[in-house]
């Protein structure tokens, strides 16, 4: 890490610590914007930060450590595939309609917070993206199981700009891995803490061998989705990413469902409480898990890549990622 | 909490250069290889093909050049290591050699033996085993009992060592042994340096439910060493091994034993592969992919001087997971007959039957939870 990056995670840590799970846009979006956090990947020349994918996965892997909920992910996405800073933008996971004449008439669904973005990147109809402005399109809200909006627009003829050589499934998949990344070692600094302090049959959870070999199959879980999400990063910042990002989602998928089990196994009853601080953990990795597409999804998309390529290509292709 | 470094890999200058130089001296030299043999690779004793590797440069690669090594970076070596395992290269002979016995050589050993034995090494004319396990000494290395006792300038051994690598290949052996009579764990524990000629050795195979030979039992009756065998510092033979055995956690052999299976499969699959096995082939990329880079960033971080024990111990606990549960993943998703004799059944067969020793090799995956556990700060 540069020191650039040093000062970067030091301001974003401090800054979603205080805000976590119990933020909201209302009450806590001017602290976000304030900090700038908003143009970290757009350009200096437009007024952003100029920040790469790697300065991204910084934040956004703190973001979810943190259990921040603000759309802050989303919105640094969509600066960045608009270009510009104006107003907050999100990311669509979904998208039917047509477009005609250069305007789309359909429904933009999986919106986070969409009842508070002013625009939306979409993956379009027709391949490609595209940047559709609110204007006076229909809100259907809705919740994901973590609580945090996942809404809908309905719109008719709604003036939108085509956006090239973008893959909002696999952009959007990278952010949910950046931030699965940093959940699953927030969910495992809690497990570690509260076997440490717990005490059963007169002695700390942490001193039996079943509880010790399950946090460390939890820790090395975590520490694979870490890896993952780096080389994603790198990938976006270097190259084609499409090999990296599934990868590393489906890899995420994998680690989820085995590290999230983990995480309340040995926090006993405690972990299932609402006032406790494992669920704004737990019940995100389960959203993100299936958002921009699951494990089952990316791993038929790359299982398919790989069988056209050949045998022969697998380790070339392989090695291509980072090498 | 951080569970892994966050430092990016940086590859060295002609990094791409050298893949490629890798792949053309593979391409010349294994040809037609079987896919059980692939599967097999760094067990695979291959007199010529080591010897062709030293002449090419690929062992001893970051040694000093004065033994007879090339002065490259690690990560240079990491390279050639992971192109040679993923051709399933038979590097059996020399491996120990190069990946444990010339390292530790280098750190610890005397400038006799440095002198006497690494430059065969760096050649792939000299092979090597470690004497680590006893028969009561597994898992629990801190009880080997077998004995370095002190006679005028020598030292005389005594003991017996089990489940030997490569013993019936090598011409030396680094035993731990115990050299302070009456000490207990891990005090009174030394390094020496055992020619595998020397009187009083004796190797006897064990061999394995595939009927195959990579194991041995080690008898040392009273053999006779000078006092400039041992290995490092009298005492400190506990300190010298944990050191060696971070060394051989987190290279890329520890995932990439299925690798040859993988990629029957995506020829069994064919250009339109159907599911399931279509994302089996994903999940299992996925993995492979991770592992490569956790296996490689740990070798990136060591090149930089740091110490990242944690990470390298969880590279090994993941990749042997990995590599042991493919088998059975792929056996779970298609119909094959185990008698038949396609690529794709026999290296099934093979892996199934080897994968169990997969999570025991260098450590069981109940000693590598344990070192994470205590790394994690619940022990």
């Amino acid at each position: 890490m540069n020191e650039q990056q040093q000062m970067l995670a030091d301001m974003a840590d401090g800054l979603f610590a205080e805000l976590g799970p119990k933020a909201t846009v209302a009450g806590h979006w001017g602290r976000i914007a304030e900090a700038g956090l908003t143009g970290l990947l757009v350009s200096d020349a437009n007024g952003g930060f100029g920040g790469s994918w790697a300065d991204a996965l910084l934040v956004f892997r703190l973001a979810g450590y943190h259990a921040l909920a603000l759309p802050l992910v989303e919105a640094v996405v969509a600066a960045r595939l608009s270009g510009v800073l104006d107003g907050l933008g999100s990311l669509a996971m979904r998208c039917e309609g047509v477009i005609d004449n250069g305007a789309f008439t359909g429904t933009v669904g999986g919106i986070a917070w969409g009842r508070d973005a002013d625009y939306v990147i979409a993956a379009a109809p027709d391949g490609g993206a595209m940047l559709l402005r609110r204007g006076d399109a229909t809100v259907r809200e809705g919740r994901s199981i973590a609580g945090e909006p996942r809404d809908a627009w309905v719109v008719e003829r709604a003036a939108c700009t085509p956006i090239d050589g973008i893959d909002v499934a696999a952009i959007g998949a990278f952010v949910r891995v950046a931030q699965s990344a940093g959940a699953l070692d927030a969910a495992l600094a809690l497990a570690v803490a509260h076997v440490n302090d717990r005490k059963q049959f007169g002695r700390p959870l942490a001193k039996f061998q079943a509880v010790q070999q399950s946090l460390a199959t939890l820790a090395c879980e975590a520490a694979a989705v870490n890896c993952a999400a780096l080389a994603a990063a790198m990938a976006l910042d270097a190259r084609d990413a499409s090999y990296a990002v599934a990868a590393a989602k489906t890899r995420a998928g994998e680690a989820i469902g085995e590290a999230t089990a983990i995480a309340h196994q040995v926090h006993g009853a405690i972990g299932f409480t609402e006032e406790y601080g494992l669920h704004p953990l737990t019940r995100r990795l389960w959203c993100w898990r299936s958002e921009f597409g699951g494990d089952g999804h990316w791993a038929s998309v790359l299982g398919g890549r790989i069988a056209a390529a050949g045998p022969a290509r697998f380790w070339p292709d392989l090695t291509a990622i980072s090498t | 909490m951080k569970t892994f470094p966050t430092e990016p890999i940086v590859w060295p200058d002609g990094a791409a250069a050298l893949r490629a130089e890798v792949r053309g001296f593979l391409a010349e030299h294994h040809r037609h290889p079987d896919p059980v043999r692939r599967a097999s690779s760094w067990a695979v004793p291959d007199a010529a093909f080591s010897r062709a590797l030293g002449e090419a440069g690929y062992i001893g690669m970051t040694w000093p050049a004065e033994y007879g090594g090339h002065e490259r970076s690690a990560l240079e070596r990491y390279i050639v290591l992971e192109e040679l395992l993923a051709a399933g290269a038979p590097v059996g002979a020399h491996w120990i050699a190069d990946r444990q016995t010339g390292p530790l050589l280098l750190r610890y050993g005397n400038e006799e033996q440095r002198r006497r034995w690494l430059p065969g090494m760096a050649r792939g004319e000299v092979y090597a085993c470690i004497g680590l396990s006893e028969p009561g000494a597994g898992s629990d290395l801190a009880a080997v009992r077998t004995s370095a006792r002190r006679e005028g300038d020598d030292w005389v051994i005594n003991g017996q060592k089990v489940w030997t690598t490569n013993a019936h290949n090598a011409q030396l052996m680094i035993a731990l042994v115990r050299s302070e009579a009456g000490s207990e764990r891990n005090a009174g524990l030394s390094q020496f340096l055992i020619p595998m000629d020397a009187p009083g050795v004796t190797v006897r195979p064990i061999i394995d439910l595939t009927g195959g030979h990579d194991f041995n039992e080690v008898f040392l009756d009273d053999v006779r060493l000078p006092a400039a065998a041992l290995v490092g510092v009298e005492g400190d033979g506990w300190k010298q091994v944990t050191a060696e055995l971070s060394l051989e956690r987190s290279g890329p052999e520890r995932y990439i034993s299925s690798l040859a299976l993988l990629i029957e499969l995506i020829a069994h699959a064919g250009p339109d592969a159907a599911e399931p096995v279509r994302s089996l082939i994903g999940r299992a990329a996925a993995q492979v992919s991770t592992l490569r880079l956790m296996s490689a960033t740990v070798a990136a971080r060591l090149a930089a001087g740091e110490d990242p024990a944690l990470a390298a111990t969880m590279v090994k606990d993941l990749g042997n997971s990995f590599e042991q549960a493919l088998p059975h993943l792929v056996q779970a998703s298609i119909e094959i007959d185990t008698a038949d004799d396609t690529p794709l059944a026999a290296v099934l067969g093979y892996l199934l039957q080897v994968s169990p020793s997969f999570s025991l090799r260098g450590g069981t995956r109940e000693i590598l939870k344990g070192i994470i556990a205590r790394g994690l700060g619940l022990r």
